[in-house]
């Protein structure tokens, strides 16, 4: 453990992950539904969003409901280690 | 990064944005309990309304029925077609809320746990039709309309329980455990009791220890905030 993961740490995207992280494996949330639950503008969310989806750390997923297209996000098995990983780190740095 | 000097810990990693990176270890894990809080109190949040309605419908409704058989003998007396009417509507109200409710705590999620949810939702409906049935089926061979009336709720409150071990089961929850014992024991112990006593028991020790269990909730929630 030398370095905290730089694409978690930064509160908007650490919040985002921490948020999918309480999800059921095989679960996933509509957008509209993480951008009230975090209380962020979309544009804030869908940027932070791509960040965590090139790092591989979340899944984006785009499905029809009815004729409106909704779309569902989930932790990759990725980035729900790193968020494993980066919760142990900082409690180790905390003692 | 190790901070064996004693100095004030500070966290600086390359390609941090730099309006996001100025908190402090400590802050970031608060970050992270508090964001992981808010997603299960909202999850969370229907069930003690979902708890409460059930437990004023069993109160209630258990409650008018007993009422009813007292056959005016007593200080309360209710006609028994109007009880047995508001016992229909107070169950299937509570069918119905906790219905909404269910597909509230289900809405914007999608994966596994919907087929769960669904499944667990239509075991009321599939459990509740098959003792009718059994019930139906039994008046029709002759059983007594008494008798009935130890049956139905006997059997509902056994079916109310079990369906909470599912749910126990399903959400790993130990509360729902007790409390579905709690409903068992009541179904299956109420016509020793005879009718209509059998309904009291129904009222008080079903319908009482679903209400508790919604305050028990509630608070619980309330402390997690």
């Amino acid at each position: 453990m030398d370095e905290l993961d730089p694409v978690i740490h930064a509160s908007a995207r650490l919040r985002i992950t921490a948020a999918l992280a309480t999800l059921a494996a095989g679960d996933r949330l509509a957008f509209p539904r993480l951008q009230q639950l975090l209380e962020m503008t979309p544009g804030n969310l869908s940027t932070h969003l791509r960040k965590l989806e090139d790092a591989g750390y979340v899944e984006v997923t785009k499905a029809h409901q009815g004729r409106s297209p909704v779309t569902y996000l989930n932790l990759t098995a990725r980035g729900r280690s790193a968020f494993e990983v980066y919760t142990a780190s900082l409690k180790k740095l905390l003692g | 990064m190790a901070n064996n000097d004693g100095a004030p810990i500070s966290v600086d990693v390359a390609g941090v944005d730099h309006d996001e990176s100025a908190l402090s270890p400590e802050q970031m894990l608060k970050l992270v309990d508090d964001q992981q809080s808010v997603m299960v109190r909202q999850q969370l949040s229907p069930i003690p309304w979902m708890l409460g309605v059930w437990g004023i419908a069993w109160l209630i409704g258990f409650g008018l029925l007993w009422a009813a058989a007292q056959s005016g003998s007593s200080w309360i007396s209710v006609p028994l077609v109007p009880a047995s009417v508001a016992f229909a509507v107070l169950i299937g109200g509570a069918i119905v809320i906790s219905t909404i409710l269910g597909i509230r705590i289900s809405t914007g999620v999608q994966g596994n746990s919907t087929f769960a949810g669904t499944v667990y939702g239509l075991s009321w409906l599939v459990a509740s039709t098959g003792f009718s049935t059994v019930g139906a089926g039994l008046i029709q061979n002759g059983l007594s309309p008494e008798l009935a009336s130890l049956y139905f709720p006997a059997v509902f409150g056994i079916m109310a329980g079990m369906i909470y071990f599912l749910g126990a089961a399903l959400w790993q929850e130990k509360s729902q455990l007790v409390l579905g014992s709690i409903l068992l024991v009541a179904g299956a112990i109420s016509p020793f009791f005879g009718a209509p006593t059998n309904n009291v028991v129904m009222a008080l020790v079903g319908g009482g220890s679903m209400l508790i269990a919604a305050i028990v909730f509630a608070l619980h929630l309330r402390r997690m905030a």
